[in-house]
């Protein structure tokens, strides 16, 4: 008869465990440092320029004191349009691709094209924007130029989403809505998409704060102007956001409170996404209750 | 080998324990027509005893058998047939009982040739095929059984006709040959007995109902 | 009658004739023939991987949503075959509902779960709806427990609850058949008796086809019972035949556990 050992824990291996416990916890807590600093960092540099006549201002040219109501209204017009286009179509692709691709070749050519897409640096999609609207079109720098080519940066993100969402819906629940005479589609809207909806609204918001945030492609379709006009809906128009307002005042330096301008545009930019970020989880809640 | 087989093996073996002791029941109460002995009438007695107790045990032994392990198809249909098998024999041995007590009332004999004895060993390899044809599995041997009860039942039926005519002669015997009658009564229903075991083996083995042919139309499904 | 015995008085409801199945190019089923009689409960057994489950969903082709299948030989539904017959699938599965192994209720409350049938099938009235939910809800034994908490989520149930929402779930478009694949092996033995009750209620008006690996389970609760093994039918006959004298030694020896 062999001897069983004896089973003990040893004290180094609890010991490790309360250190990882530590050090985890000490990461946490990091992240919650470095945002209250980064934060706290634009806050004070754009502290002299953040009141409600700053969101209210049309831009200066050469003074200082000019306000971004233009550049707020440009960046939530273009988010609004660009998902707008990505959304169905990246619904579609990635409804496509869970449920109606067969595996194979096609699936994987395709699986192909559309990471390689999302792969692609901003820049390079900016300059594709630029060639293909902007010149080739005829478009110029403009609102509408802006939303494709933002729509083309989010579309793969939506696919991605959508399919990975999509395929976790347990088979059980598509058995059980076949077994009772569901077609297919009838499956996918009233039973695989309602069960994906919160993935695939985590995605959306990840793409709409991507969107909002985007620099390069829009310096390079949207324009670095922005209309006199408020509000201007037209298409046709240049159409500079908040991003680009402040890469621009950084970058060309003129306007005197050029640095105030830039930190307070930041923190605007920030507030907004910690606003739609907040709204989504209590749709998500108010989704989730519901069906409780 | 199931557990269950081991536990089937044991019932088994309890009921051919039961049986030896049916077997040596008969013998004795044989060897005490053809002799009387009254240490042989007690041992049967005895013997009875030790039947009753068999009884009891066997019984639990199959109802824990039904409780415990659900059985099915040939398992249930043993375990079912030897809840009839073991009362039968329990029967056999209160009927040498009641043999026994009359073996004083019966001598000396009335009757002449060697009909009587020849009831008893019949009988006696009645019972005791049924019991091979319980242990060994054997149709066959049970069939032989149940077909054997017609001779018994007209040796039984001549040896009352005997009586009779014996009781009509001489009044003087009327006494012995009346217990007598009732001795070669309780023979009969022993090999009636043996019958009863021999067609529950037949339902062990091949799943039919040998009873009361005379209801069935036809051949049993 | 309680039992049936033979003749027996009902019709045949579904019947196979030298059925053959395969996945691609592995055969599972083959050489199938037998009857199923109508409002009556019949059970198919066997070990596991004898193609018990995979039989089963051939009755409302439910294999063909995920998978390309080759189906052999006839299997008819009220002398129609389901096949080649012209039968609609969609159709079909509202005649021929399914319960399966684990239950599956659809994350909603327990009303929206009894109605998406009828709601597939263009049912809009709220009337009419709440008529249907009760009615299934009843016939599946849990209106009571339900009856006031019919917005929450079904998810909250529990699991034997869950399995006869199910039910209810299945009964709601009115099928004729119900096909029940191992329904009570995930549940407590009290769910699963009062899973066992329902079936009585049920083959009062509906067939069922009952596959369970239980074979307590399939003496108790069948009419029929059907013993399968390796994709093939070794013997089908009345359920107390089968478990007192099996014709077969083969289903001998896996009734009594010898094997299997």
């Amino acid at each position: 008869m062999r001897a069983v050992p004896a089973f003990r824990r040893s004290r180094s291996s609890k010991l490790v465990d309360r250190l990882m416990r530590g050090v985890l916890w000490g990461i946490a807590i990091l992240f919650v440092v470095v945002l209250i600093l980064f934060v706290g960092a634009i806050l004070k540099q754009g502290w002299p320029v953040l009141n409600l006549s700053f969101l209210t201002k049309m831009p200066e040219t050469l003074d200082a004191g000019g306000g971004i109501k233009p550049q707020i209204f440009n960046s939530l017009y273009l988010v609004v349009l660009s998902l707008s286009l990505s959304l169905p179509v990246g619904l579609g692709a990635g409804i496509y691709m869970a449920e109606y691709a067969g595996k194979g070749r096609a699936l994987n050519f395709l699986r192909l094209c559309i990471e390689t897409l999302a792969a692609t640096p901003s820049i390079v999609l900016a300059l594709f924007g630029m060639i293909v609207f902007v010149q080739a079109m005829g478009w110029s720098f403009s609102i509408r130029s802006g939303a494709l080519t933002l729509a083309l940066l989010n579309i793969p993100v939506i696919t991605r989403v959508t399919e990975i969402s999509l395929m976790a819906v347990p088979r059980e629940l598509k058995e059980a809505s076949y077994g009772l005479g569901a077609t297919k589609l009838q499956t996918i809207l009233k039973v695989a998409l309602p069960y994906a909806a919160t993935g695939i609204l985590t995605g959306l918001v990840l793409t709409a704060g991507r969107a909002f945030g985007e620099s390069a492609i829009l310096v390079f379709t949207a324009g670095t102007n922005a209309s006199a006009q408020f509000p201007d809906f037209r298409l046709t128009v240049p159409g500079e956001t908040l991003s680009v307002h402040l890469w621009y005042v950084t970058s060309d330096g003129t306007l005197p409170d050029a640095r105030e301008i830039a930190a307070g545009t930041a923190a605007v930019m920030i507030l907004v996404l910690l606003t739609l970020n907040l709204l989504v989880r209590l749709v998500d809640r108010a989704i989730r209750r519901r069906t409780r | 080998m199931r557990l269950f087989d081991t536990e089937l093996k044991e019932l088994r073996d309890g009921i051919m324990a039961m049986a030896g002791v049916t077997e040596q029941m008969i013998e004795l109460t044989i060897q005490a027509l053809a002799e009387p002995s009254p240490a042989k009438a007690d041992q049967v007695n005895l013997l009875d005893r030790t039947m009753d107790e068999w009884e009891l045990k066997l019984d639990q032994q199959c109802i824990d058998l039904l409780a415990l392990h659900a059985p099915a198809a040939s398992d249930l249909r043993r375990i079912a047939s030897s809840l009839k098998i073991i009362p039968e024999l329990e029967r056999i041995g209160d009927h040498c009982c009641n043999i026994a007590r009359r073996v004083a009332m019966v001598h000396p004999p009335v009757l002449a040739g060697n009909d009587l004895e020849r009831l008893g060993t019949e009988t006696r390899s009645m019972v005791r095929r049924a019991v091979d044809a319980f242990v060994g599995s054997d149709a066959a041997l049970a069939h032989a059984v149940i077909l054997s009860d017609d001779s018994v039942d007209a040796l039984y039926g001549k040896i009352y006709r005997d009586l009779l005519r014996i009781m009509l002669a001489d009044p003087l015997c009327i006494e012995r040959a009346s217990h007598l009658i009732l001795v070669i009564k309780n023979w009969e229903r022993i090999a009636d007995e043996a019958t009863n075991i021999a067609e529950e083996v037949l339902f062990i083995l091949e799943g039919r109902n040998a009873k009361h042919t005379y209801l069935r139309g036809d051949s049993v499904e | 009658m309680l039992t049936p015995t033979l003749p027996e008085t009902k019709p045949i409801k579904l019947s196979v004739r030298n059925m053959a199945f395969s996945y691609g190019d592995k055969k599972v089923l083959d050489d199938l023939s037998l009857d199923i009689h109508a409002e009556r409960v019949t059970a198919i057994i066997g070990p596991s991987g004898c193609g018990k489950s995979t039989f089963l969903k051939c009755f409302n082709r439910i294999h063909e949503v995920s998978s390309a299948v080759n189906v052999s030989g006839d299997m008819l539904i009220d002398g129609v075959d389901i096949y080649r017959g012209g039968i609609d699938e969609v159709d079909l599965r509202r005649r021929v509902g399914m319960v399966f192994q684990k239950p599956n209720p659809f994350p909603k409350s327990i009303y929206e779960n009894v109605a998406f049938g009828p709601r597939l099938f263009g049912v809009s009235d709220r009337t009419t709806l709440d008529g249907l939910v009760e009615d299934a809800l009843r016939k599946a034994a849990l209106w009571d427990e339900v009856k006031d908490r019919l917005k929450e989520s079904a998810t909250g149930m529990s699991g034997g609850q869950q399995q006869r929402l199910c039910i209810a779930r299945a009964l709601a478009v009115n099928p004729e058949v119900l096909l029940m694949d191992e329904p009570c092996s995930a549940l407590d033995p009290i769910a699963t008796a009062k899973i066992e009750e329902l079936i009585f209620e049920l083959k009062e008006s509906l067939t069922i086809v009952i596959v369970t690996h239980n074979m307590q389970q399939a003496a108790r609760v069948s009419d029929y019972t059907a013993f399968f093994w390796l994709g093939r039918l070794v013997e089908m006959d009345l359920t107390e035949r089968i478990f007192t004298t099996p014709r077969v030694q083969m289903t001998e020896d896996y009734i009594t556990g010898r094997f299997g």
